[in-house]
């Protein structure tokens, strides 16, 4: 009984905890590309198609940056991030500090996240890319966005008010867990020490998280513009379409069907959709929702 | 002192008792008349003397621990009206301000309990042992003073050196917990204790501790052992496990900069982490 | 022979830096405590350690001027020796402590800061904040921290010493002890027991001592055949807070910075202090003392209060004696520059802002100058052998006492700043004098030979517990005999003391003393059961307070903190000269036969049932000889010159000094004077 190995995680807890810390931060830089990408719908169709067009032209390279700066983070951050949230004893009652309720909430809006996140790729992306396990996603409402119809497919989700709820909320609950998270991440690594030093980065943080929390709720209220009617729905589309038939032919970037819109009524560029041979790595998660 | 106090001829005390270690804990109330500037201590010497409760039934005196009652000992902790503090500097004129008419009584949270009151703290001194909380002199022979030292660097010791091992940082902690070995029968005391220490041997060291090594990491004969502390911090239950919830320096009776003592621990970790690396 | 091991019980300074040196030495050490060893009383310690060092020494300082000091502090009750030799090491341990970590306040240039303290006119207080006691405790507990890590010491916290276990030849072979949660109770076998075990402020009641301070280690040695000396000698501090669980130091900063002392002249005057005209306030030191005012010495100070509160029954409250320490007259900014510190301790526990109203404050019960009788060997320098064996052992072979509870070196009255320094010298001290003792026994308490004598001995306390466990109930209530015993030794041997009222005390605590025998648990479990645990240290505080108080009657003088009106030497009062001349000389006549009367240690021995009897020992004074301590006395400056051309006579015509050497400690001379009863 005495002398137990501890197990793998309790040996190298601090490493674990340092690269959750790291990975936090990584992912936290991608989250924010994402997010002011995505506010760019506000400024139209095409503002926001360009873009992310623009990300879809890094082509054979997409995945790799994707898998690197993306998924294997957010995994890692995701999974340890629910083994240290077991541990936690909340006494927010007894201790009802600011800090202790930004302790509280940074592990509330974490677990939401986690389901978020989960959800948000199924519904935008499928998760997969395999013909077979696309048909049963999209059946269940996944998939549903088109990176190059991108600002009518997420105006059609956005066109859901509950779907649009969930989404502001995951929206301010990065912004919080981001930033709230790099303030204890500049604790953790040693950056600010002593007590003013940790207000002045905590009045920084909280100001970069309302920022981006903004910058998140605008990108969801710019879809929901888009979605708001058939009528400019149909718009982007046409606009989206136009863009993809020049970019393709351009050679900027690969014609890829699975990424475009599939609708009952949609009858454009049916010269294109003949060629699923030219869908590469399907099996690879590429999306830049 | 206030207008309502001086009317006040009787207050109620509310305690979480347990006769044992794995018996069940059970609230008694007692009922104590009122004089002004109580404590909490002299609360439980009143109950301790008179030994009933406020329906008048005989009862055990309530179990305790204490000593200095001036604050520097660190003896008394308990959880009072939720919070957790040293009861010697726990005015009852304050409490009944808090929360009229009763006074909440608990032991630490943390802690396994012995008794009533009374919780067995030893966690935090083993604790003590190994973050090496000591400087490592060749002998106690007369060689002279020791190193200088400026009065920055004496006014950022001093403060960390106040800590009088009371608890109350990790009993506000949500993420220290409580490991509680209970003893078998026959048992011997040594051999409980040793299996108490094994238990949580992987567990959080908890604000204190850390402090305690940033205090001998700053001092120049101390900093000898800087790599064997920082070692530990980085160990299982190190540095690492602190969620910055900040409880601690809010709790801290002796106000001492906790937080900055983690993210200095956090720092000399960090670095010694990569020196690690580059050194193998 | 089975290794040999030494016990020491208590974890303050003192034992730890026994604990500390003793496995220095490679000796294996069990250190035993009541309350986990950093929560000791010696935390409470404020001010700082006393010891020459490089600057004073340039201003004509020398150890030999600290020991003078120390030794007129304590009114020449000291032996000498010992108190020399404690002055010569001050500086070294001062350096082992700052090596040891501790966080001393610095000059700018980075060398320890010092400064002044009462009874001196040196700079020799080094300080840590206003934490020296629990600095210099916490650096000493990380060191026997780091010796328990490696395996030279171990640590019984939570247990509570029950008494020495003797041999036939009366050679001390262990102790037993009692765990204050599982209530087992076990013989530790020792070839030396260490007493580092405190003072006795609860036999008091409330005192500034912490809750450990029972002295119930003390008298559970002297029960066994120990001698406690000058038990009489109690050092008062004259401003304490007093709380209903403790009294709580106020620095005398306080009066230092211009703090005004009074009470309303109405008794128990209603009204809001700041709502008493000037003219209805007492300030009555200013008024008896208008020369020095507020700032009386302690003693004076100590004895006014206590005065205007018992004799003249003015205290501001009718059911708490009290004064009012007021600093309301000075601006909040001056107060919180300079005593900040010591006015959030007052907001701290009273729960009032002193910058607004008046502290109440009362003298209280500080620091045991007495204390278990204990040995020393001499040098022809006049300093302690190193090594001895004797050095610190009381009359017991094998069983030392150190600190606080050995009476050997505060005399009459103790010193501010010299209390740190006498615990951890005798600490450090007793070290190599305990390895010399174990060299010289040819066996170890651990062999199987000694195992009878622990097993019979456990066995003893066992029955003693089971009889208390099973004490009928519907008896006395210990915890209402212990605030009983505290109200009738603050009355009659506190501050004031009169002859008839320790009398009548004596007979009040003897049937107190019966009283707790018939103590009934309201606790009979056995399971950490504090109950019990106080009731056996509340019964053994009587021997202790039954010694005091008899001294205390039998010692019809004034010396250090022992006053008594009756006996006090008023000072020249006469103009005239001639006349003035005469009076002094009168009074250096009455001085020398006081000395030759009273210069004496105090020694109780106890019969079986706890009761005292007294004898005296001389005082060895062959260093420094004995002065009259003249500071405040009106005529100081007439006496003191009688007194010098007195001195400069007995060296000319080649007479030895007031006093002849004590040959040696351990003798106790026949008692010249008839022990009380």
């Amino acid at each position: 009984m005495a002398g137990t190995e501890p197990s793998f995680f309790v040996r190298h807890e601090f490493l674990i905890r340092r690269l959750h810390s790291l990975t936090g931060i990584i992912f936290g830089g991608y989250v924010c590309v994402h997010l002011f990408v995505n506010a760019s719908i506000v400024g139209g169709a095409q503002a926001f198609q360009k873009n992310v067009l623009a990300i879809h032209s890094m082509g054979g390279i997409l995945p790799l940056v994707e898998w690197v700066f993306i998924f294997l983070p957010i995994l890692f951050h995701m999974f340890v991030g629910i083994g240290i949230t077991v541990g936690m004893i909340p006494n927010n009652k007894n201790y009802p500090y600011e800090a202790n309720w930004r302790y509280t909430l940074q592990r509330a809006t974490g677990l939401y996240l986690f389901l978020f996140i989960l959800w948000h790729v199924f519904q935008t992306h499928g998760w997969f890319h395999f013909d077979w396990w696309l048909n049963v996603a999209e059946r269940w409402g996944g998939a549903q966005f088109s990176p190059y119809n991108a600002a009518s497919s997420i105006g059609l989700i956005m066109q859901n008010m509950l779907v649009s709820l969930l989404y502001a909320l995951g929206v301010l609950a990065a912004a919080f867990h981001l930033f709230n998270g790099v303030w204890t991440a500049g604790i953790t690594w040693g950056i600010w020490t002593r007590p003013h030093a940790q207000a002045n980065a905590l009045k920084v943080c909280l100001a970069a998280s309302v920022l981006l929390g903004a910058v998140g709720l605008s990108a969801i209220w710019g879809a929901r513009k888009i979605g708001s009617s058939e009528e400019s729905i149909k718009q982007a589309e046409a606009i989206e379409n136009e863009m993809y038939t020049v970019q393709v032919e351009a050679g900027l970037i690969p014609p890829t069907e699975h990424k475009r819109a599939h609708h009952a009524d949609s009858d454009e560029t049916p010269e294109l959709t003949a060629t699923p041979a030219s869908d590469e790595n399907p099996t690879h998660p590429s999306d830049e929702d | 002192m206030t207008a309502s106090s001086t009317k006040r001829e009787s207050f109620d005390v509310r305690i979480l008792r347990q006769a044992a270690p794995g018996e069940p804990s059970r609230w008694e109330t007692f009922r104590i008349p009122y004089e002004p500037n109580l404590n909490v201590i002299s609360v439980l010497q009143k109950i301790a003397a008179m030994a009933r409760n406020a329906e008048g039934k005989e009862t055990t005196p309530v179990a305790w621990d204490c000593n200095c009652l001036e604050e520097v000992c660190g003896a008394c902790t308990m959880v009072i009206n939720g919070r957790v503090r040293q009861s010697c500097s726990a005015l009852v004129d304050r409490l009944l301000e808090e929360h009229e008419g009763e006074i909440e009584l608990q032991p630490m949270t943390k802690f396994p309990v012995v008794r009533d009151l009374v919780v067995d703290r030893s966690r935090m001194f083993r604790a003590l042992e190994k973050v090496k909380a000591w400087v490592p002199v060749d002998d106690y022979y007369d060689r002279g003073a020791g190193p200088r030292e400026s009065q920055e660097s004496q006014e950022e010791r001093y403060p960390l050196s106040e800590c009088m091992t009371c608890g109350c940082c990790v009993d506000a902690c949500p993420q220290y917990s409580k490991v509680e070995v209970e003893r078998r029968p026959n048992e011997s005391i040594e051999e409980h204790q040793a299996r108490q220490a094994e238990a949580e041997k992987s567990e959080f060291l908890g604000a204190a501790p850390i402090s305690q090594a940033m205090l001998f990491n700053r001092h120049a004969t101390g900093a000898m052992l800087a790599d064997d502390r920082l070692n530990a911090l980085s160990g299982p239950g190190g540095i690492q496990v602190c969620g910055n919830a900040q409880n601690c320096v809010a709790v801290c009776p002796k106000e001492i900069p906790l937080t900055t003592s983690i993210a200095r621990a956090g720092r000399q970790t960090t670095v010694h982490a990569i020196k690690k690396i580059f050194d193998r | 022979m089975a290794e040999q091991r030494v016990l020491v019980v208590g974890g303050g300074l003192a034992g730890l830096a026994a604990a500390m040196k003793l496995a220095e030495l490679d000796i294996a050490v069990d250190l035993m405590s009541l309350v986990p060893v950093k929560r000791s009383h010696s935390a409470c310690a404020q001010g700082g350690i006393n010891s020459v060092n490089d600057t004073t020494r340039q201003l004509g300082d020398s150890e030999y001027l600290h020991f003078d000091d120390t030794v007129y502090g304590g009114d020449f009750l000291q032996h000498q020796p010992p108190v020399k030799e404690m002055a010569d090491w001050a500086p070294k341990i001062i350096d082992l402590m700052d090596r040891l970590g501790v966080p001393f306040n610095r000059t700018q240039e980075g060398y320890r800061d010092q400064r002044r303290f009462g009874g001196t006119l040196f700079k020799r207080t080094a300080f840590a904040g206003a934490t020296t006691g629990q600095q210099l405790l916490y650096a000493l507990d990380e060191q026997v921290r780091r010796q328990h890590a490696a395996g030279k010491v171990n640590i019984y916290e939570g247990w509570d010493y029950l008494g020495p276990i003797i041999d036939d030849d009366g050679r001390c072979r262990g102790a037993t002890a009692q765990n204050l949660v599982t209530m087992e109770i076990r013989a530790f076998p020792a070839d030396a027991v260490v007493l580092a075990t405190g003072g006795c402020g609860l036999i008091f009641g409330r005192s500034t001592m912490s809750m450990a301070c029972t002295g119930s280690a003390a008298s559970r040695s002297v029960q066994y055949g120990a001698k406690y000396a000058n038990g009489e000698f109690i050092q008062v501090h004259p401003t304490a807070i007093p709380g209903a669980d403790k009294l709580r130091l106020m620095s005398e900063s306080a009066r230092g910075e211009g703090g005004r002392v009074w009470v309303p002249r109405t008794p128990q005057d209603t009204r809001a202090p700041k709502d008493i005209p000037e003219s209805e306030r007492y300030y009555f030191l200013e008024e008896r003392y208008p020369k020095y005012g507020n700032l009386v010495p302690r003693d004076i100070a100590t004895r006014e209060i206590f005065n205007v509160c018992v004799n003249e029954g003015l205290s501001v409250e009718a059911d708490k004696q009290c004064v009012y320490l007021d600093l309301t007259h000075i601006p909040r900014e001056e107060l919180d520059r300079k005593l900040g510190g010591i006015l959030h301790i007052y907001e701290k526990f009273q729960g009032v802002d002193p910058r607004d109203q008046p502290m109440k404050i009362f003298p209280a019960v500080h620091y045991s100058m007495g204390g278990l009788w204990a040995d020393y060997e001499r040098t022809a320098a006049g300093g302690l052998m190193p090594g001895s064996p004797r050095n610190h052992q009381t009359n017991i072979p094998g069983l030392y006492a150190i600190g606080e509870c050995d009476y050997q070196y505060h005399g009459g009255n103790r010193l501010g700043a010299n209390s740190l320094l006498s615990c951890i010298f005798t600490g450090l001290f007793v070290g190599p004098c305990i390895e010399t003792a174990l060299k010289s026994l040819d066996a170890s308490a651990s062999d199987a030979q000694f195992d009878l004598l622990h097993r019979a001995e456990r066995s003893k306390k066992e029955m003693e517990h089971k009889k208390l466990l099973e004490a009928p109930t519907g008896g006395e209530n210990p915890y209402l005999i212990h605030q009983e015993l505290g109200q009738e030794m603050t009355k009659a041997a506190t501050v004031v003391r009169v002859n008839d009222q320790l009398t009548a005390a004596i007979e009040k605590v003897a049937e107190l003393h019966e009283r707790a025998r018939k103590c009934s648990l309201s606790d009979t479990g056995v399971w950490t059961n504090q109950n019990v645990m106080f009731t056996k240290s509340l019964l053994d505080m009587f021997p202790l307070a039954k010694a005091l108080l008899k001294g205390a009657l039998a010692r019809d003088e004034c010396r250090g903190a022992h006053y008594k009106p009756a006996f006090d030497m008023p000072g020249v009062e006469s103009t005239d000269p001639t006349e003035r001349r005469q009076q002094a000389e009168l009074w250096c006549d009455k001085f020398e036969e006081k000395n030759r009367k009273w210069l004496k240690t105090t020694i109780a021995d106890f019969d079986s049932k706890g009761d005292p009897t007294l004898s005296y020992e001389d005082v060895d004074t062959s260093l420094i000889p004995p002065r009259p301590r003249l500071y405040g006395i009106v005529g100081g400056d007439i006496i003191e010159s009688v007194w010098k051309e007195r001195q400069v006579k007995k060296t000319e015509s080649g007479a030895q000094g007031v006093e002849k050497p004590a040959n040696g400690a351990a003798e106790v001379s026949r008692d010249p004077v008839p022990a009380n009863k």
